[in-house]
């Protein structure tokens, strides 16, 4: 065991070197306490509106595990077997064009936003431009066959509403996209995320994949559980029910309906089957729920903070959230 | 924290989902068809901490991690879940969220699903069917005919329903099906889970009340809650 990697991560650099409390400890600890205290912890929960935002905790951890676990495999497997070169000649060379190009390319990742992540941040390691990377990351979640195939069986009756979302979607992940290579400046997305893995001469691929999506995975699974703790309390504490009413009005309906759908984090394979049951609203606002919904919520916003750093998401979510407004309300202007 | 820290709590995570997969607990949180992605996802979980660790012992120490060993202190979250599983196991969602959602019978007009009943005396039937049928089939197909339905118990302005969640992903979009109880009205406490039987009250359910049905109980039993808490 390396000691400098123990003290870099355990920052607890006072104590005499023979007493080092490490992670390890801590975790052992937590353990233990955790066990003796386990009745205790129960009771404490005994509450209904407690016990109902666990539930919803573990149910949106559970629920988006597998998919992340999809998207770090998918994230490995670029770093381990894709060179960079091919992921270059794949792409039209020019920026603005490959934007395009990587948004209809988000149909082939039958994920949900959890999927799309690691990929993303695994595309720009692999010298991706970031503007292409980030149209991949909003496009994969919201037009991959999966999700059109739940928003048609929700919405049997208004078959224009899969029409809509597909390119209401694909709209606001190229027009982010283009947004990023006119303004975007690569020094907002934390130098972490860009570092490329070092190829150690005479690795195996098979080890540079599972040690890839092994790392992406601890790095990611954190900023998912802290999502689902955010998406869980607002489930439960926001009265959902009483927003809804105020959805009567179209153009407060529809800012309702983009505000739930970011403290929601509904999974983009569900959400159409939540947004046909706000059957008292018109379908605009709903649209603008599906669109919204997989570019930008909680649980997106803690995993892109993590991914890419603070100061990206920070910037990149509030522009999604009107970008995608817009999109959504325009497409639907149109088509619905 | 330290590589080997992370590699405890990917095999602690991945092993609290193949406790639920295996137990079956997982149907309280997510739709039965996740079943064979929780069962992968917790498998290769375990298997991508086993093969660093071994990986490790075999080199007699950790890998430099190629200067990401300062991973962030967020992957300390990832022991919430764990917890929540292997110590506290978090029950179904039940009344607490029909009381709290809008009083709404969310069902959506399917053309296949109105088809003829199945004939017998006491027609098993689910919430789902049973309100969509009050609030989309105009033929009345169900009236004058024995149903029996499976919930819990709920109450709000002194009335007594009988409801049941639907999900279709996650516990975190449970929609809730109501149905009010009127006749032999069972006394048991809310959120006990009961099977009744009895006929619902013809063109009860309208725009007015919700789409929420009345259905005259004629017999009640109390059972335990279902393996599959919700309906999808």
């Amino acid at each position: 065991m390396t000691i400098t990697g123990e003290i870099r991560s355990s920052k607890r650099r006072s104590g005499p070197p023979r007493l080092k409390i490490t992670s390890l400890e801590v975790l052992c600890g937590i353990l233990v306490l955790a066990l003796l205290f386990q009745s205790r912890l129960v009771d404490l929960l005994d509450v209904p509106k407690l016990r109902t935002a666990s539930t919803v905790f573990v149910a949106i951890c559970v629920q988006a595990m597998p998919f992340l676990v999809l998207g770090v495999l998918i994230s490995g497997a670029i770093a381990a077997f894709v060179p960079a070169s091919v992921l270059r000649k794949l792409l039209p060379s020019k920026t603005a064009l490959a934007v395009p190009v990587a948004g209809v390319a988000g149909v082939a990742l039958p994920g949900c936003e959890c999927a799309s992540v690691p990929v993303a941040r695994r595309l720009m390691q692999q010298g991706v431009a970031p503007a292409v990377a980030l149209t991949f990351l909003l496009a994969a979640p919201a037009v991959n066959p999966i999700v059109l195939v739940a928003t048609a069986v929700a919405f049997n009756d208004t078959p224009m509403m899969v029409v809509a979302r597909f390119v209401g979607s694909l709209l606001t992940a190229m027009v982010m996209g283009w947004l990023w290579v006119r303004f975007g400046k690569a020094e907002w997305i934390a130098e972490r995320a860009l570092a490329r893995l070092h190829d150690h001469p005479g690795t195996n691929k098979w080890a540079v994949f599972a040690e890839s999506a092994r790392h992406d995975l601890v790095d990611a699974g954190g900023f998912l559980v802290l999502g689902g703790l955010f998406a869980a309390a607002f489930k439960t504490f926001v009265p959902v029910a009483w927003m809804q009413t105020l959805g009567g009005q179209l153009v407060l309906g529809v800012l309702v309906m983009a505000f739930l759908a970011v403290i929601l984090a509904l999974c983009s394979e569900a959400d159409a089957f939540v947004a046909v049951a706000f059957s008292a609203l018109p379908l605009l606002p709903r649209l603008v729920f599906l669109v919204v919904g997989p570019a930008v919520d909680v649980k997106l916003i803690a995993l892109q903070a993590g991914a890419f750093g603070k100061s990206f998401a920070f910037r990149f979510a509030p522009a999604t959230f009107v970008v995608a407004i817009l999109c959504a309300v325009a497409t639907g202007v149109v088509l619905l | 924290m330290r590589r080997e820290t992370q590699n405890i709590l990917l095999v602690l995570l991945g092993g609290a989902l193949l406790k639920i997969s295996f137990s079956g607990l997982y149907l309280r949180y997510v739709q039965k068809g996740l079943l064979p992605l929780l069962i992968a996802a917790g498998v290769i979980m375990i298997g991508l901490a086993l093969f660093a660790i071994i990986r490790d012992i075999r080199r007699g120490k950790a890998v430099e991690d190629d200067g990401h060993s300062h991973s962030s202190r967020s992957t300390w979250l990832m022991l919430l879940p764990v917890l929540a599983v292997f110590l506290i196991s978090p029950p179904a969602l039940g009344g607490d969220v029909v009381s709290s959602a809008a009083d709404t019978n969310q069902t959506q007009r399917s053309r296949n699903l109105l088809g003829d009943l199945p004939s017998g005396d006491v027609i098993p039937l689910s919430m789902t069917e049973f309100v969509t049928r009050t609030a989309w089939d105009e033929s009345g197909t169900l009236d004058n005919r024995r149903v029996k339905l499976t919930g819990f118990l709920t109450r709000a302005d002194g009335d007594t329903f009988v409801a049941r969640l639907a999900i279709s992903c996650c516990a975190a979009d449970a929609r809730p099906l109501k149905v009010k109880l009127v006749g032999d009205v069972p006394s048991l406490p809310n959120d006990q889970w009961v099977e009744v039987t009895g006929q619902v009250v013809p063109k009860s359910a309208s725009e007015k009340n919700s789409w929420v049905p009345s259905f005259t109980v004629e017999s009640s039993t109390p059972v335990a809650e279902p393996v599959e808490p919700y309906e999808s």
